[in-house]
């Protein structure tokens, strides 16, 4: 066989029904069954291959998959787990080369351009290697996409699901495009697609193949980007900062069932605020305003944006302004049953003087909070919190069976608590 | 960590291996998730003579690497030997664990590895994708659950025996799934 021509070789590892895929792994009761996560939020999260062939589809509510799978296994989402194994996908994939693009929790793109010499094996050969270690190691299965570039990539590794491999060299772009619809491609979304249907294109071919002049006048620049890559050019390179900056940061929450109770729902809030600030904090940044958001019952949104006296990560400062706010938008007799906080145009965290609070007030809550988020570095998340959340720690989000907790956090060992495990995913089931 | 702490393991790496360490080793060594933070903290280096780079345009140990690598830390004033001492000493969960990406825990529920001294509510490390070796602890997938038991061979047969006469040995049928290798038993008596 003739070497495969690859001026660059670039891997989107995509995995297969992810959240899904990290329960069956570590419990062989799962394994064949139609899984589910996602009970906490009443729809489904993720299903098994299982599930999906049963016409589960994702976001569908767990009452209608009930009527459709009666046998299906609905479980609470174990994040904290997802996302160790997530972790563990990207060092897999970092052993075969640093150029790693964490693109989201179950999916990477890695430029393996060059790496053909050191390890000996063509391109292919690597990238089977790749998903067969990550199979091994972590028990459940990648689909992989091989291509020039990260456009190309990302369609070659939905083209074959689960377990698939698909290599598209720059000499088989063109059959490989031929009869996939253009929506298909990523950054093509039903408006362009409709946009581009009025001229006559509706295969990514056919968009490969327009007039690169015709490209640029008529559509707008990220599209010309990925006209040049569905070309075999590569104009979009991976992104291999990890995230340190957030632009804005939110924390919404629903909880079970709806209430009326003022103080309760404002301890909803309060918790959001601080757990927004601990994120803040730990990035170093600080939100000069935050929008309020209240959800009834029947989902009417309230929503009220307020501005602070300087920018800040300390819920004490953002509590007043948030009182303020509530008293404006909450009725009374209504049923709510979320509430939300979205902080943005985020600045880095400096400490300057302010004409409305002496600076040396704000420097204590500072220091304060420095001592809290080290005992929370310790002892877990929340060990100490603010008497206003006291209602929604007292409770948890949900009395009713969506309340169920993931199974690791009440199968622990000596000196875990629920608030802090060791740090390694745990196998679960009978017959240990 | 702190820059200290960065250099010293990576003087440690280096009187290990007698080698400076590739970018990607950096990358494990300092726990970074990304390259450019790395490239900065050797650019970091590069300006204090800890490190620099040699005709080919490789990593060397600079002017400084050795008398701070004695020292045992960049910012102290005053050697440390003690320091020093401890860039040989190795944390209890880098000896436990050889394969971070492959190693779970699990509890032991059953009796069937007793006489191996393996007790309910014992913790177990283990190893996706290693594979086992005669006299190994594994953990089998027989009949959708996990099965803790040795892994033995009888002629080219492979059957999984328990250290309890009360169980006899399996002899799988078909396939048999040997989900991971037991690497360290666990017991805490205290917190």
């Amino acid at each position: 066989m003739k070497p495969l021509s690859f001026s660059r070789a670039i891997l989107h590892i995509d995995g297969d029904a992810f959240f899904a895929s990290c329960e069956q792994a570590r419990d062989p009761a799962l394994r064949g069954k139609p899984v589910i996560t996602g009970k906490e939020r009443g729809i489904a999260a993720s299903m098994s291959y299982e599930a999906k062939a049963r016409g589960v589809t994702r976001a569908m509510a767990l009452w209608e998959i009930k009527k459709l799978c009666p046998d299906a296994i609905i479980l609470p989402s174990d994040y904290e787990t997802y996302s160790m194994l997530s972790q563990r996908l990207f060092s897999i994939v970092r052993r075969y080369t640093h150029e790693v693009e964490e693109y989201g929790v179950d999916e990477c793109f890695a430029d393996i351009t060059g790496y053909d010499r050191p390890f000996k094996k063509n391109y292919t050969e690597i990238t089977k290697h790749i998903q067969e270690t990550l199979r091994q190691e972590l028990g459940f299965t990648f689909s992989v996409g091989l291509a020039p570039n990260k456009v190309l990539a990302k369609l070659a590794s939905k083209w074959k699901k689960p377990y698939g491999l698909t290599v598209v060299p720059e000499t088989g772009i063109a059959p490989f495009l031929e009869n996939l619809p253009v929506e298909k491609i990523w950054g093509i979304g039903g408006q362009t697609a409709a946009r581009l249907a009025r001229y006559g294109i509706q295969t990514a071919l056919q968009f490969a193949r327009a007039r690169e002049d015709w490209v640029k006048q008529a559509l707008e620049r990220p599209f010309h980007d990925i006209w040049q890559e569905l070309n075999g050019a590569l104009v979009m390179p991976l992104f291999l900062e990890e995230k340190t900056f957030y632009g804005s940061i939110q924390k919404f929450k629903t909880f079970t069932p709806p209430s009326k109770d003022p103080n309760f729902i404002f301890s909803q809030l309060s918790k959001n605020i601080e757990n927004a600030c601990i994120k803040l904090r730990r990035y170093n940044q600080a939100t000069p305003r935050a929008i309020f958001i209240l959800r009834t019952q029947s989902f009417n949104h309230s929503v009220m944006e307020m501005p602070f006296a300087r920018p800040t990560n300390l819920p004490p400062e953002i509590l007043s302004v948030a009182r303020a706010a509530f008293q404006k938008i909450f009725r009374k007799n209504t049923l709510y049953r979320a509430t939300g906080f979205t902080t943005f145009n985020l600045v880095p965290n400096v400490l300057q003087p302010d004409l409305f609070l002496a600076s040396g007030k704000i420097e204590k809550l500072q220091k304060m909070y420095a001592s809290s988020d080290k005992i929370a570095a310790k002892y877990g998340k929340h060990s100490l919190f603010l008497g206003t959340s006291w209602k929604a720690h007292q409770f948890g989000a949900h009395l009713t069976e969506r309340g169920h907790e993931p199974e690791r956090k009440n199968e622990l060992f000596l000196g875990e608590s629920k608030r802090k495990r060791l740090g390694i995913p745990m196998l679960m089931g009978d017959g240990i | 960590m702190t820059t200290p702490k960065y250099f010293s393991s990576i003087a440690r790496f280096y009187r290990e291996r007698k080698r400076l360490p590739s970018y990607r080793e950096m990358l494990k060594l300092t726990g970074f998730r990304s390259t450019n933070a790395v490239y900065r903290l050797v650019e970091r280096f590069r300006q204090a003579d800890l490190l620099t780079k040699d005709a080919a345009g490789k990593l060397i140990p600079g002017k400084r690497f050795r008398e701070l690598r004695i020292l045992g830390t960049v910012e102290a004033g005053w050697p440390s030997p003690a320091e020093e001492e401890l860039i040989d000493t190795i944390g209890l969960e880098d000896w436990l664990i050889h394969n971070r990406e492959a190693t779970y825990m699990l509890k032991v529920s059953g009796d069937s590895m007793i006489d191996a001294g393996i007790r309910p509510g014992d913790m177990l490390l283990v190893e996706r994708g290693r594979t086992p070796k005669e006299g190994d602890v594994v953990i089998a997938e027989v009949d959708q659950q996990w099965t803790l038991k040795y892994f033995q061979k009888r002629g080219r047969q492979t059957i999984l025996v328990a250290a309890n006469k009360k169980y006899s040995p399996i002899i799988p049928q078909d396939e048999l799934n040997i989900a991971a290798v037991v690497t360290a038993v666990i017991r805490k008596y205290h917190t």
